[in-house]
């Protein structure tokens, strides 16, 4: 294997599953897995328009997070309690918002007989082409979420316990919640464009899924999801290398697959200790 | 005379369109414990979102701690927040995470500590304070969502409770409680308020659940206030009869009281 070459596909796995599998003990946490596939398609759809109006390449991030981070602002600023639903319905209205916009606009690519593959490949990512430009803007993203977590890690507990219990805590919540919202969608965001819309799913809740069967306390969760977010990352693209399969494939079968021995570990444990 | 830690006037809540709550006029004195009683829809809750300033009354002013509530918005409300103990109805932590008993009391803490400033020793030692007090040292290391319901609201008490408040508001702490626990938890407030004086409200809509030390009591129902003052006066059997139907009489034993069918020794 030429490690020069496939060293920046590997750190990228890695940041990649670290920073989603952090995220994901919030996200699952909270109960809004959804967020994942609704983020990923506003980016879609901010692409598309992006390419339509002429733009390229690198330059589509800029859209495609302009339109990330207004669906994570437009969710956070929703009032559930006013609109009658909760946040998972909020998203289902956001996602089929953003992915009737993306499909139009895709279409509006066979009308206008131009080529939709640079935007194509936001949805399903091309983790073997990523070069270390691309680590780079990953790594700036993941730094914000570690940084995010570090200085308001208490706030953070208190939101994932239960946004009500937080405000009456007299936790600023609204202003934290929508920061974290829009901080999500940069990091899956920038995430995409390697790692895949789809993928990017998967190391948000197989990560936290399995750190919660195995862990407590908030800390050690955190810390645990980021570990198997990158072993899942690291894991999936080494097992690709020595199988010759699809390194996307492999790296939502290593996830699912500490799922399940993390769920076996828990069962034991738990039984241990009932006897 | 005493301050009052709450001041009601003019107080008028309209929800889709209906009025759900009207009060002329309701006060609380500092360091009393009073207890909000009524039946489901009597805009029990309603009264305590209004004085925690989580709901906005249509007309009317609410005073609360020296703050006018209704004026509040954003940090000034996060201020007040910080200054009452509110354990709600719901006990959180819905979600999967393990967040042990610790760290959920801890949470109490968070507001007071601020922004950008890591929890010190001594909100820790408040936090193992109340663990104890509250007899949560056996499961403070224990998954919150794996902890009996009794002492999940144990927990949500202890966590207001670090917060230092001047004010304690309980909202049903005893729904979907067994008798024992139950007990448990009148006895455990019963003690608190006599051991820290601290303002407290108890919303419930069960007789059993007023705490001896209780000297006020508000009966709620349809939204207006039927009857206040001490226990005795208010806990009135005709008067319940004809709010929880009839049929029921209250009986009294020492301070306590309970709403039983059929024929029972009466009040008064």
């Amino acid at each position: 294997m030429d490690w020069i070459y496939w060293s920046p596909v590997l750190v990228a796995g890695t940041v990649a599953g670290a920073s989603t599998g952090m995220l994901g003990v919030f996200i699952v946490g909270m109960r809004i897995p959804f967020l994942g596939v609704c983020v990923a398609h506003a980016a879609l759809a901010g692409a598309v328009f992006g390419s339509l109006a002429g733009l390229e390449g690198q330059a589509l991030l800029v859209p495609a997070l302009l339109a990330a981070a207004a669906t994570a602002l437009a969710l956070g600023l929703m009032d559930t309690e006013r609109l009658r639903g909760d946040s998972n319905a909020i998203l289902s209205l956001l996602f089929s918002l953003s992915m009737g916009l993306a499909f139009l606009g895709l279409g509006l690519f066979s009308v206008l007989g131009r080529s939709d593959n640079d935007v194509r490949s936001l949805l399903w990512g091309s983790l073997t082409f990523c070069r270390w430009r691309d680590v780079a803007v990953m790594l700036a993203g993941a730094a914000g979420l570690g940084a995010f977590v570090l200085a308001f890690g208490k706030e953070m507990r208190a939101i994932l316990f239960s946004r009500a219990h937080a405000s009456a805590a007299g936790i600023p919540v609204m202003g934290l919640w929508v920061t974290f919202l829009v901080l999500t969608s940069v990091v899956l965001t920038v995430n995409f464009q390697t790692v895949g819309g789809l993928m990017i799913y998967s190391l948000l809740a197989n990560p936290a899924a399995a750190a919660f069967q195995v862990c407590r306390g908030y800390a050690r969760t955190l810390g645990v999801a980021a570990g198997l977010g990158a072993a899942s990352g690291l894991g999936g693209f080494l097992a690709a290398a020595l199988t010759d399969l699809p390194v996307g494939a492999m790296i939502v079968l290593v996830s699912a697959g500490l799922v399940g021995a993390a769920a076996l570990l828990g069962r034991r444990r738990r039984a241990r200790a009932v006897s | 005379m005493t301050p009052c830690a709450i001041e009601v006037a003019d107080l008028r809540v309209v929800l889709g369109g209906r009025a759900v709550l009207t009060l002329d006029r309701c006060s609380l004195p500092a360091g009393d414990l009073a207890v909000i009683l009524g039946p489901n829809g009597a805009g029990k809750s309603t009264l305590l979102k209004v004085i925690l300033g989580l709901v906005r009354p249509a007309s009317g002013t609410v005073r609360v701690l020296g703050e006018e509530v209704t004026r509040l918005t954003g940090k000034g409300l996060c201020r007040l927040h910080r200054r009452i103990g509110y354990v709600p109805q719901g006990l959180g932590g819905g979600g999967p995470v393990p967040l042990t008993v610790r760290e959920v009391v801890a949470i109490g803490r968070t507001g007071r500590a601020g922004l950008l400033r890591r929890l010190d020793g001594r909100d820790w030692q408040l936090v193992d304070l109340w663990i104890e007090r509250l007899g949560l040292s056996h499961v403070a290391l224990c998954q919150y969502g794996e902890t009996s319901g009794g002492e999940q609201r144990k927990t949500l008490i202890a966590k207001a409770m670090v917060q230092e408040p001047e004010m304690l508001l309980l909202d049903e702490p005893t729904a979907n409680l067994d008798l024992a626990w139950r007990e448990h938890l009148v006895a455990a407030l019963d003690h608190l308020h006599a051991t820290t004086r601290l303002t407290t409200v108890l919303v419930c809509h069960e007789l059993e659940v007023v705490p001896p030390s209780c000297r006020r009591v508000v009966l709620l129902a349809g939204g207006t206030v039927v009857a206040a003052g001490c226990p005795e006066d208010v806990l009135v059997g005709e008067r319940l009869a004809a709010i929880y139907g009839a049929g029921l009489e209250v009986m009294r034993q020492g301070e306590r009281f309970a709403l039983v069918p059929g024929t029972a020794r009466r009040t008064g």
